[in-house]
């Protein structure tokens, strides 16, 4: 057996199980998306916020639910003895800046862009440490804010370079009026809404037999009204008429009209009903086995930090959307030979400036390196430095 | 194409009616073949032999669209990212506690008690004895659970019980039913959403089929 410390010395370079490096030419995505992304969000107005890495856990789960009390990575503090955690969203935090600092009366549009790590997977495919970037607009509560952000939602999808995405839209305010209405415990919403979530429907049928009818029935028919827009129509028929009922189901109505990425509405889409309060909404791309984007409405959250506030945002993970998007980022590079030319230096400064990538040819011996990338290459022609195709 | 992720034996013998009534027939037997994919009448539906335990993980993955899992594999895996719709009601058993014949079980439960429980189903027997009330300390066995309160590993254990010979023969005897045991048509989320198209009827003719076979 070779000694211990010959075993820990190669084992140096091991990360911890689903963190990662990313190398270069997916980091030149990652990078570039996350330029053009917020730039998307810049020219309509989202301003751009930068919340810290970590804080008290107080303040980074109030208003959450209990799934990312238990993905967030927790410590002392040894300034004060607190308890601190890494922030695994980044929405509450943004959520907490519009409540308690920016202040505003009015409407607020932020957007943000930044690591999180999570103690558990959110979902097997993902990594431990997402680059989280969303928008979140503040301070509006009807339809049109939900509009915006689908659409700014949709756009982002299309500068990530994904195709045949599908929308997929829900609205807990169904599931909450109809356990309202019904003035049942605590538990037993819980308990529904893990069935729901799973579309169990023999779990849903125990748990709902003591239930009077209406209820009932309503909440059994949930997990099969999912499909197209037609479903709000049967929707119409086997829910009671509540208003909130009616007002979720013409919402829903407004946001499947869109046309440019197909949309399907599932009303057993339960996703974040701890903190969603509307409209909730996830992307699903072929090939991925989860949603790659998740969003919703979440008007209490902020109520926590002193004023409740509506609000209406969405999130993806730019690592991922680097890995599945069909955005390529090849650019060649122009090998220049190593010379004290001033001419030379001249030229190269010229191309840097316009964007070109030229790489001082430092071996000068023909060895593949850097220079491996570069389809031109400049020479002195004529008196001249030009470029021209290696 | 829509594949769907089941295990050889029990659940595939008896999950045959049902694939038969939404018209899929298997083009070989996993008995007989060494085959782990296998192919249908339907060109866009195939069927993937898997180990019981692993079906919610090649489901969960995508990597099938559809499977068949008991409940008991089910409750295991946690079921993150699954829906599971529809009870298939087939290989039907039941999770039960065993002891030793003459174990005083009902005096060894009380609350606040400890025991040793030998099982498989280490998250069922956790939340089993956490909601009783009672501390276990449990042991992961792979099989042949029946042996562990024989030679003093286990005062009791959990396991599936179909008939009850296996008990009997070893001297042991059923002393709680913790939940009945079937099949469950489980289905990935993002497949559900996708492909829905395809899905679908496969959803409604397993589901007509369970109905009307009550």
């Amino acid at each position: 057996m070779p000694p211990v410390t010959l075993i820990s010395s190669m084992r140096n370079w091991l990360l911890p199980e689903n963190i990662e490096d990313i190398l270069p030419p997916e980091a030149q995505r990652i990078e570039a998306l996350r330029a053009r992304l917020l730039e998307l969000y810049r020219v309509h107005g989202y301003r751009l916020v930068m919340p810290p890495l970590l804080e008290y856990l107080e303040s980074l789960l109030t208003g959450t639910g209990e799934d990312l009390d238990l993905r967030t990575f927790k410590f002392v503090d040894q300034l004060s003895g607190r308890m601190m955690g890494i922030r695994a969203d980044i929405t509450p935090q943004v959520a907490r800046i519009d409540a308690h600092l920016l202040n505003q009366n009015g409407i607020t549009r932020l957007c943000y862009c930044g690591s999180i790590l999570h103690t558990q997977l959110r979902t097997q495919t993902a990594t431990r440490e997402p680059l989280q970037i969303g928008a979140e607009i503040f301070g509006h509560a009807g339809i049109e804010s939900d509009l915006e952000i689908q659409s700014l939602l949709l756009k982002s999808l299309t500068i990530c370079g994904v195709k045949d995405a599908r929308l997929d839209i829900g609205h807990v305010a169904i599931f909450r009026s109809l356990c309202k209405g019904s003035g049942m415990p605590h538990t037993l919403e819980v308990d529904l809404y893990s069935a729901l979530d799973a579309k169990d429907n023999p779990k849903l049928e125990i748990l709902t037999k003591d239930l009077e009818t209406n209820t009932r029935d309503a909440l059994r028919q949930l997990p099969s009204l999912y499909g197209d827009r037609s479903i709000l129509r049967d929707a119409e028929k086997v829910l009671p008429d509540y208003p909130e009922i009616r007002s979720a189901l013409s919402d829903l109505d407004r946001l499947s009209r869109d046309p440019e990425f197909p949309v399907s509405i599932d009303l057993a889409d339960l996703r974040g009903y701890n903190y969603h309060t509307g409209i909730v909404f996830s992307a699903y791309v072929p090939g991925q086995p989860n949603a790659v984007a998740l969003g919703g409405r979440y008007d209490e959250v902020g109520e926590a930090f002193g004023r409740a506030r509506p609000a209406s945002g969405f999130s993806i993970d730019l690592r991922e959307m680097a890995r599945i998007g069909s955005v390529t980022m090849e650019q060649g590079a122009i090998l220049a030979p190593c010379s004290d030319d001033e001419n030379l230096s001249f030229v190269i400064e010229e191309l840097r400036n316009n964007h070109e990538v030229v790489i001082r040819d430092l071996s000068g011996n023909g060895q593949l390196g850097d220079e491996s990338g570069c389809d031109r290459e400049l020479a002195l022609l004529e008196g001249k430095w030009q470029v021209i195709m290696r | 194409m829509i594949t769907i992720a089941l295990s050889k034996g029990r659940i595939f013998e008896e999950t045959l009616p049902l694939l038969a009534a939404a018209g899929i027939t298997p083009l070989e037997d996993p008995e007989t073949s060494r085959k782990l994919i296998i192919d249908t009448n339907r060109s866009d539906v195939r069927l993937i032999i898997v180990r019981a335990s692993d079906t919610p993980t090649y489901v969960q993955y995508g990597a099938a669209e559809l499977g068949i899992t008991g409940k008991d594999t089910l409750l295991e895996h946690g079921g993150t990212g699954l829906y599971q719709p529809i009870d298939l009601g087939i290989a039907s058993c039941r999770m039960m506690v065993a002891v030793k014949e003459g174990f005083d079980y009902a005096n060894a439960v009380k609350q606040g008690a400890r025991l040793r429980i030998a099982t498989k189903y280490i998250q069922i027997a956790r939340e089993h004895f956490a909601v009783k009330g009672v501390h276990v300390d449990l042991i992961k066995l792979y099989g042949s659970m029946e042996l562990a309160p024989l030679v003093g590993l286990a005062d009791a254990i959990v396991d599936l019980v179909s008939t009850g010979k296996t008990l009997q023969a070893n001297n042991l005897r059923a002393v709680e039913e913790i939940l009945p045991i079937s099949a469950r048509l489980i289905v990935n989320q993002a497949a559900l959403k996708l492909k829905r198209a395809a899905v679908q009827p496969l959803l409604e003719a397993f589901s007509h089929a369970v109905a009307n076979r009550v």
